[in-house]
């Protein structure tokens, strides 16, 4: 159904994580829908672009469907921004072409897109109340007054700001003007709507209603969306497809659960989750197997620990694992309802994540474990 | 470009975008290059009539030399002028520091409603035009209790509180970013009395703020002409009314005078400006 | 822990030079403008009204402010809004030589102008030629316009640029994806945000530009016909000197510059709010 770039790569640093609490929760918790329509409303053909000598991004195709809601997940600086200002037509490309619905909008002004957008910052006109900003692009259009007001009205309703709207930009809380902004993008019923880290710079408990109220709006109104962002957690349970960007190419692309249980490259692994990625050799030391792949991953809560002093493994190790290596734990970390250890088995050090089951439960630092690995769970890495 | 808007479906890959692009100077740099040249050809042109042996009515001038220059500095009016700029100058300066620095000191110690108070009055200096201020000072002390008028003091007294936007917005602004009254407060727990604590602990603290005040204001004042010329004249001249003195002497001469001045100003805008380099430098560290 | 003396004793020597040295002055203008040969009256205002020269002084002075304020406000917002389309450095080079040029001012302006445009100004010369000019003066009203012009350039930037520089990008890309073109996106977002910053400029303008002398009486003494002239004229003129008709007559300076900033105040309070971010 899409085009896949994920061109072998080679570059020895992981990207660092912007959020790393629970994970796990947000990819059981995520909905799987797809969407069955036209699978290429949105179409890009080898997008590419310069800067000068730095190359942003290249090689870029995707086919999203009408409707889908698919996020560019990558750390900052990877190009994610850059290709979405393209897609608006607020960046010129260098190669490739952009087609909606069959017709091609390459090099179409911004104002001919029919593409709508919600920037990080909110991008209010502040010489505007909220019903202002909301109508200008109807007025843009030069819509009736009447339908003019009923169409705001309509859509303010929608994202539940009637009350405000009366108000300034600078009288409204962050989470507020971002709702306003995507007013301002809906009101003119754009064919694609774009959205560049729009929860980025609202505090958490926001973010997170936001989040659900955007994925309902979205689903309502049957709208294709591409969504910008750094914050896996926000793309895993918002997105019915994710595209993980990484130096301006994609690397991997598919549902919440194909990729955050099943990472290709170690910069998908180092992305997605808290991933220990090992190499070859240390791989053999710890599983005893022998893997064809240079390297492997392993999910933190794909691991199992028990105290040396517990004779036989406990309920929780599934039966299909490893034989079991001797560790020690080094680090204890309390994430609330997960407690991520770090131990150190055959020589390396491992992240493990265990759920925190009250403190008769938990490990001491520096006391002794068997390890146990979920064979299943091995994810071989391509390179 | 219109052929890529073309909306045929069937069309296979679409060339690349044009990606030619003319080295061509853009409109922008244009109308700051015109601005530039605007702002820049009187400067530019008292310099050419400074270095110039002589400047007819041709459009360049004939040769260039720097007897013009070193006429001026060996003129000893000019000299005196100089030394009389600089000690109404320098006296201002100092007489405001220590006038202002304690008020801006207890507006953000002791009474915070004097902060919005100083706020405003500091606009009054700005807001009057010196030639109306001069019809007061002139009447009121030009003969009583206080005959001032005709003496560098009236101008030292009068540059304090034309200095004063400067000097106390500096010091008011280098107070708000140290965080006065818990520095007060450690250095009085370590043992140190108001008096000590001011001079020990705040003092070195606002040093680059006040630093930047004294160059801006500095070069302001060298440069101010209505006040040294209606309340002193010829009695105590100072460089800008030994310039307009000059007006019947060689425009050579003259120029090399305007030249001097301006880049004497230069020289401490540019001081004043690498100060609070340094110091937004040190914010941006802290 | 004892204190020398009580605080605010620490306040009282720059209370007293600020009231002797700037408010008294004003004080006593404010009085003396209404005292006619020793007694109170309007006698003095009277006089400024009825005279044909006291009246041609105001009116040259609103002309030649209001015209050198607008020219210079139009190209300081061209070159303010061509600034934020230009590379860093050339912009950053670009500000310190604006700042330098403001302090270029008074009587070495006056001088360095007489050099360029006087009678036998390199630039006058040069445009003559071309035949661009025929009878330009630069002690006429067109040549102070000129020179007024040029030194409100300078400071119409340094005010204007923070204000154009907080024009953001985001602006224009989310009015341009809602089908603004360039004139609608200044006609409803980038003139309306800036009109306070123009309204206030102008005003600093037009206030800078009334109160000028330094300029003006280097380049033509007291020739040509100004409020600011006349009023020092009266004071420290050769003869007849009147300082309570100076007074009046600075008194009505400074009642014109306090009208432009309750009219530009009206103006700002119309407007919309501006959020300041």
């Amino acid at each position: 159904m899409t085009t896949l770039t994920a061109a072998p790569y080679a570059r020895d640093h992981l990207p660092t994580l912007d959020r790393c609490d629970t994970v796990a929760e947000v990819a059981t918790r995520q909905q799987g829908t797809t969407a069955t329509a036209s699978p290429d409303y949105l179409r890009l053909e080898s997008l590419a672009k310069r800067f000068g000598e730095t190359q942003v991004f290249s090689q870029i195709d995707a086919e999203i469907a009408k409707g889908e809601f698919v996020t560019l997940l990558g750390p900052s600086g990877c190009g994610k921004s850059t290709l979405l200002r393209a897609i608006a037509g607020l960046n010129t490309l260098d190669e490739g072409r952009i087609m909606v619905g069959g017709e091609e909008i390459t090099s179409l002004p911004p104002q001919q897109r029919g593409v709508g957008m919600v920037f990080q910052h909110y991008a209010l006109f502040p010489n505007m109340r909220v019903t202002d900003n909301v109508a200008f692009g109807l007025r843009m259009q030069k819509v009736p007054q009447e339908e003019r007001g009923r169409r705001v009205d309509e859509v303010l309703r929608l994202v539940e700001l009637r009350e405000h709207a009366d108000k300034f930009p600078h009288q409204l809380s962050g989470g507020q003007c971002q709702r306003v902004a995507l007013a301002r993008a809906l009101v003119v019923e754009p064919r694609i709507l774009l959205m560049d880290e729009p929860l980025s710079a609202l505090d958490a408990r926001i973010r997170r209603h936001l989040r659900q109220q955007l994925r309902d709006i979205q689903k309502t109104l049957g709208l294709t969306t591409l969504f910008v962002t750094h914050d896996q957690e926000e793309a895993l349970m918002m997105s019915d497809r994710i595209f993980l960007m990484h130096d301006g190419r994609i690397l991997q692309q598919g549902d919440a659960e194909a990729l955050y249980t099943r990472p290709r490259s170690h910069q998908a692994a180092g992305f997605m989750g808290h991933y220990n990625v090992l190499s070859g050799e240390q791989a053999h030391a710890l599983l005893g197997t022998v893997s064809r792949a240079a390297r492997v991953a392993l999910r933190p809560e794909a691991i199992y620990l028990q105290p040396v002093s517990e004779a036989s493994p406990g309920g929780e190790v599934p039966t299909h694992a490893g034989p079991g290596c001797r560790g020690v734990i080094r680090r204890r970390q309390l994430l609330g309802n997960i407690v991520r250890y770090a131990v150190e088995c055959a020589g390396i050090e491992l992240s493990v994540d265990a759920l925190n089951r009250g403190s008769r439960h938990l490990l001491a630092e520096e006391s002794e474990v068997l390890v146990f690995v979920d064979l299943d769970e091995v994810q071989e890495l391509e390179e | 470009m219109s052929q890529n808007a073309d909306l045929t479906l069937s069309r296979p890959k679409a060339p690349a975008l044009p990606t030619l692009r003319l080295p061509r100077p853009s409109i922008h740099a244009l109308v700051v290059g015109g601005v530039f040249t605007l702002l820049a050809l009187p400067l530019v042109a008292t310099l050419g009539y400074a270095l110039a042996t002589s400047w007819g009515a041709t459009l360049l001038p004939d040769g260039l030399t720097l007897k013009w220059f070193l006429e001026l500095w060996s003129t000893p009016r000019f000299q005196l002028a100089f030394a009389r700029s600089m000690l109404v100058t320098l006296g201002a300066l100092v007489l405001s520091l220590v006038l202002v620095v304690p008020v801006a000191f207890l507006a953000h110690t002791r009474y915070p409603r004097l902060d919005a108070w100083m706020n405003g009055l500091v606009l009054v200096p700005f807001a009057v035009p010196p030639v109306v201020s001069s019809v007061g000072l002139l009447q009121l002390y030009a003969g009583g209790p206080l005959p001032l008028v005709g003496s560098p003091w009236i101008l030292i007294f009068t540059y304090v509180t034309i200095a004063l936007p400067f000097v106390y917005r500096a010091v008011a602004n280098s107070l708000r970013t140290i965080d006065v009254r818990s520095l007060m407060d450690a250095a009085q727990l370590l043992g140190a009395t108001p008096f000590r604590a001011f001079f020990l602990v705040i003092l070195p603290n606002i040093r680059i703020g006040v630093q930047v005040a004294v160059f801006l204001s500095f070069s302001f004042l060298v440069g101010e002409f209505v006040f040294a010329n209606m309340l002193v004249g010829t009695r105590f001249e100072t460089l800008q009314v030994y310039l307009n003195n000059m007006r019947g002497a060689s425009g050579h001469f003259t120029s090399a005078l305007v030249i001097t001045l301006f880049l004497f100003t230069l020289l401490l805008t540019w001081l004043g400006n690498r100060q609070s380099g340094h110091a937004i430098a040190k914010d941006a560290n802290a | 822990m004892k204190r020398l003396l009580p605080a605010w004793l620490w306040l009282m020597p720059f209370a007293l030079v600020f009231v002797a040295f700037q408010m008294a002055p004003l004080g006593w203008i404010a009085v003396s403008a209404f005292q006619v040969e020793g007694s109170w009256g309007l006698g003095h205002f009277q006089e400024i009204a009825t005279s044909p020269f006291f009246r041609q002084a105001i009116w040259r002075s609103l002309e030649i402010s209001l015209v050198s304020s607008l020219l210079g406000l139009i190209i300081a917002v061209l070159a303010c809004h061509s600034l934020t389309r230009t590379s860093g450095p050339l912009r950053r080079w670009m500000i310190a030589f604006t700042n330098m040029t403001s302090n270029f001012a008074g009587v070495p302006l006056a001088f360095a102008f007489i050099i360029l445009m006087g009678a036998n100004g390199v630039l006058t010369l040069a445009l003559q030629r071309v035949g661009l000019i025929d009878d330009f003066s630069l002690y006429s009203r067109t040549g102070l316009i000129v020179i007024y012009t040029w030194f409100q350039i300078p400071l119409g930037m340094l005010l204007l640029f923070p204000a154009f520089a907080g024009l953001r990008a985001d602006w224009r890309d989310a009015a341009s994806l809602l089908g603004a073109g360039r004139v609608a996106y200044w006609c409803h977002i980038g003139l309306p945000v800036l009109r306070p910053a123009l309204a206030g400029t102008f005003t600093i303008l037009i206030a800078n530009a009334m109160g000028a002398y330094a300029t003006v009486y280097a380049l033509v003494n007291t020739s040509y016909n100004l409020m600011t002239i006349r009023i020092a004229n009266l004071v420290s003129g050769d003869l007849f000197l009147q300082p309570n008709l100076a007074s009046a007559l600075a008194l009505i300076l400074v009642g014109l510059l306090a009208m432009v900033t309750l009219i530009q105040q009206w103006l700002l309070r119309r407007s919309h709010h501006v959020a300041e971010r």
